[in-house]
């Protein structure tokens, strides 16, 4: 009786101390800052774009891993959507967030790409319960164009889901726009319109990179 | 009546940089403490946010996109090709002649900070203008940034009214302008009273300058509403949300 009881408090004794060390481990692991990771995400892109290799689809291909790493489009589609994401089907919402995220990415690796040889500065950080805004700021020429990023921390990784562009948030712009269109054509016809958009600038960049 | 005004304006303008300085630091520090209250919004308001704040008020829609098309075919027709053209200007002479019309604004901005009670940046203001015309050849060099991290801020009539508690009244689209809502269109008129050009120049130069400003930030700009009216479902609505939504943003700092 004696002997079980010892081995019981041996074996309690450690597996707490098991435990206490993992934890120790996982709190001295801890990941770099939002800032730290919003850096390291947009100068690798900028690196990527940068430096001229032969093969655009593949340098395209290593942005977009890059960028969805990063963004959480699904809380990004959630917020495009905002009130009427709870009216929409699980189906329809698994389609918009597809196109959304094809659509996003269009867009912001399009304005990234328009400042390519421009200097990049990182300014303040902040964080709160979870969520942090990065501030970062694009110099073109004299004038400085603020980008924010709003972050959301998902296990050891800041992701984005939200980029204000002076002052203008990309998100609520989308749900603006998405809620005129919604309201008076609905949520097909929306479906229908994001798709054809994708494809439309799928066709120009197929034809710039013919043309270059 | 004049001269008056601009010995005033001087007047000011010698007295405030001295106070300004001091004023700065703690200015400064007031600024980074506000940062995080200022621009996190919660999460759930963030996505699911009802929006009724944020709706825009757009009564002559059917006509705002009329002008909203008028302005687009002058853009791609007009402007663009014209500021394709000015290109073969190299590209640092261009960005200067871009700070030497911002250095003109320097008056409307000075005002309104000192209208909204901004004395701190009214002096950075004044003393931005004083610096960048003199050691920064008559605007050209942003010399107030680049040696002692001077900054401007954007401030305009529309702004000193919305500070005040006037609403927006409703968005228009302006023609040649652009985007806009009443109050802020309307405030664009006692801002041309700041502009100095007019009082240097006649009315044409005047005109021709404002041609040319544009242009040539046009020249500058990286085809932006290109892309907008590329990638966006509804130019239209991107474009005034947008607006709304920066404007909204300048009046609450």
């Amino acid at each position: 009786m004696k002997k079980i009881w010892l081995l019981s408090v041996l074996l309690l004794t450690g597996l707490f101390t098991s435990l206490s060390t993992a934890e120790i481990v996982a709190a001295t692991v801890v990941a770099d800052g939002p800032k730290v990771q919003i850096e390291q995400t947009v100068n690798a892109i900028l690196a990527v774009l940068r430096c001229d290799v032969g093969d655009e689809v593949e340098q395209r291909q290593r942005i977009s891993t890059m960028i969805r790493k990063k963004f959480d489009f699904k809380v990004m589609s959630q917020g495009a959507l905002g009130r009427n994401w709870k009216v929409i089907s699980a189906d329809e919402r698994e389609k918009f967030i597809t196109l959304f995220s094809s659509l996003l990415e269009e867009t912001y690796l399009g304005r990234i790409r328009a400042y390519t040889d421009q200097e990049v500065s990182y300014g303040e950080e902040s964080i709160r319960k979870g969520r942090a805004v990065v501030e970062t700021f694009i110099h073109n020429g004299g004038v400085e164009i603020p980008i924010t990023y709003k972050l959301i921390l998902q296990g050891q990784d800041w992701m984005v889901y939200d980029v204000v562009i002076e002052k203008v948030s990309l998100i609520r712009n989308y749900r603006s726009s998405y809620k005129n269109i919604l309201r008076s054509k609905g949520m097909t016809h929306l479906l229908e319109q994001m798709s054809v958009k994708i494809e439309e600038l799928r066709q120009r960049e197929a034809s710039e990179e013919a043309a270059a | 009546m004049k001269s008056s005004l601009v010995c005033v304006f001087l007047l000011l303008c010698l007295v405030t940089p001295v106070v300004s300085a001091e004023m700065l630091d703690g200015a400064q520090e007031l600024a980074q403490s506000g940062f995080v209250d200022e621009s996190y919004d919660d999460l759930y308001d963030d996505l699911y946010a009802d929006d009724e704040a944020a709706e825009i008020y757009d009564p002559l829609e059917g006509l705002n996109r009329g002008t909203f098309w008028f302005n687009d075919k002058c853009y791609f027709y007009l402007v663009k090709p014209l500021a394709r053209g000015f290109r073969v200007v190299p590209t640092p002479v261009r960005k200067g002649l871009a700070k030497m019309f911002d250095n003109l604004n320097s008056p409307i901005r000075a005002i309104n900070c000192l209208l909204q009670g901004q004395f701190c940046q009214f002096g950075k203001e004044t003393t931005r203008l004083v610096v960048n015309s003199t050691l920064g050849v008559v605007g050209f060099f942003d010399a107030a940034d680049h040696f002692w991290q001077i900054k401007k801020k954007d401030e305009d009539f529309g702004q000193t009214l919305g500070y005040y508690g006037v609403g927006e009244g409703f968005y228009v689209v302006i023609p040649l302008l652009g985007a806009s809502n009443i109050r802020d269109g309307l405030a664009l008129v006692p801002d041309s009273y700041a502009d100095p050009i007019p009082w240097l120049v006649d009315s044409k130069i005047a005109l021709a300058l404002t041609a040319g400003k544009v242009v040539n930030r046009v020249s500058l700009d990286k085809d932006t509403y290109e892309s907008i009216v590329a990638e966006q479902l509804d130019p239209y609505l991107f474009t005034r949300d947008a607006y709304v939504q920066n404007r909204r943003a300048k009046v609450i700092d």
